[in-house]
């Protein structure tokens, strides 16, 4: 059983050739080849950084505002949450805390565990940490629905001075948080998971 | 003269590329390394409809779909004419107390637009619009420049690579589902009729998805390696 990397190869990420010299351009597609993505947890921890400063004001800010002849209604994502719920829609409740509390919490929790069992090279299944990768990149896109369902609301609801419902400023700071935490998995070099012990200093430290 | 000397120099680049494109098809007809783990393996011949997993990490590693270059074309081919139906036709109506409102996609985003934060406009119009459609035409484009055998060359390549980039953020998919949701929140405060770009919008989601299935990247960059 050899590596890519202790033949001294290395497999775009892009196209997925193979190349006996990393550091150069791919003559296939034209990206750069690296044994390893450089600076990858670097890039990791500033995106998870990024993306969990951004999703404080995104729960505590309004995410939308109900204007009506009774005056201003704002509800942030918690509150939304409580209002299907104790209206009887439990389903609907469920999909958006699955989405907008339980997903990006969770996702906020699995990079930060990967990243650091790859700094401090803990001795955990390799299999388990590949597996929660693949779920984290699967499932981040899906909590841009919370996003969507304020967009489709704010567009709909203009009655006027009847009702009409104006989107607060939690929300963009909501899908910045989401699309830094999607950036953060993707700067996870997976072959990092599976490198042998003591591989990761050198490669953090490499040119490559 | 100095014409001569810029074009000799030109076709000698050209051919050293092409003297590196062929040591790297060397390379990979004979070997494969799993993107995902790094480990190196002798490169499987597949059949085609069959696919090979890694040893070491068990991801698929190689693909080899049938007829995915015509599957791909027929679904990107039916989800560009429901793209127009679903963003420009009616999606919603609502009615309350007499006042009504119907909007089509654009017009919500237009709405926005003017009324909200044009950050959600933005944002929206790229993940809805914007990008589905720049894939829907890429795929369209690469897919018939290979069938009509053209010179698959690096332009070709950035084309694909930038379909592939764009994959995880086209989300036509969640916009239906967040639609969806609020339609429940509405549905107590008013009447709603659904319009034909919802249902043009949902199959939209459903080939989407499907075209991201067909489309097998194995095959194209073998193709793009051997064409030099």
């Amino acid at each position: 059983m050899t590596t890519a990397r202790e033949n001294g190869w290395a497999v775009c990420r892009a196209c997925r050739s193979l190349s006996d010299k990393p550091g150069e351009k791919c003559a296939v597609c034209g990206s750069r080849i690296h044994l390893r993505r450089p600076k990858s947890l670097q890039w990791v921890w500033a995106f998870w950084i990024a993306g969990v400063i951004a999703y404080i004001p995104g729960n505590l800010l309004p995410i939308m505002i109900t204007e009506s002849i009774a005056g201003d209604k704002p509800a942030t994502i918690i509150s939304g949450i409580l209002i299907l719920f104790n209206q009887g829609s439990y389903l609907i409740s469920g999909v958006i805390f699955f989405a907008s509390i339980f997903v990006p919490v969770s996702k906020f929790i699995i990079i930060a565990w990967l990243a650091l069992s790859i700094q401090r090279g803990w001795a955990i299944s390799e299999h388990r940490r590949h597996f929660a990768h693949e779920v984290v990149e699967f499932i981040g896109r899906w909590s841009m629905i919370d996003v969507f369902v304020v967009a489709a609301l704010a567009a709909l609801i203009q009655l006027g001075a009847l009702m009409s419902i104006r989107p607060g400023a939690g929300v963009d700071a909501f899908a910045i948080s989401v699309i830094l935490t999607m950036f953060s998995a993707m700067s996870l070099d997976p072959r990092m998971i599976w490198d042998r012990r003591g591989d990761n200093r050198r490669s953090n430290n490499a040119e490559f | 003269m100095t014409g001569v000397e810029d074009i000799s120099h030109i076709a000698h680049t050209h051919t050293v590329q092409n003297q590196r494109l062929r040591e790297i098809d060397d390379l990979n007809r004979e070997w494969l390394a799993c993107p995902h783990c790094d480990e190196l393996w002798q490169r499987p011949r597949l059949n085609p409809g069959q696919r090979a997993r890694c040893g070491r990490c068990h991801s698929v590693i190689l693909t080899n779909k049938r007829r995915s270059t015509e599957n791909t074309m027929a679904l990107m081919t039916a989800s560009l004419i429901l793209n127009i139906v679903a963003v420009t036709f009616p999606f919603l109506k609502m009615e309350k107390s007499g006042l009504s409102n119907e909007i089509s996609v654009l017009d919500a985003i237009s709405v926005l637009w003017v009324n909200g934060l044009p950050g959600l406009a933005i944002g929206c119009a790229a993940f809805v619009l914007v990008f589905p459609l720049a894939r829907i035409i890429l795929l369209l484009h690469l897919g018939m420049s290979v069938q009509k055998q053209q010179d698959t060359g690096r332009k070709h390549a950035y084309m694909f690579r930038l379909a592939q980039i764009l994959e995880p953020w086209t989300m036509a998919e969640i916009f239906m589902i967040g639609v969806i949701v609020s339609l429940v929140k509405v549905g107590k405060l008013a009447d709603l009729s659904i319009g034909p770009a919802f249902w043009a919008m949902f199959s939209l989601m459903i080939l989407l998805s499907l075209g991201a299935l067909a489309v097998c990247r194995d095959t194209f960059w073998q193709d793009i390696r051997r064409a030099s």
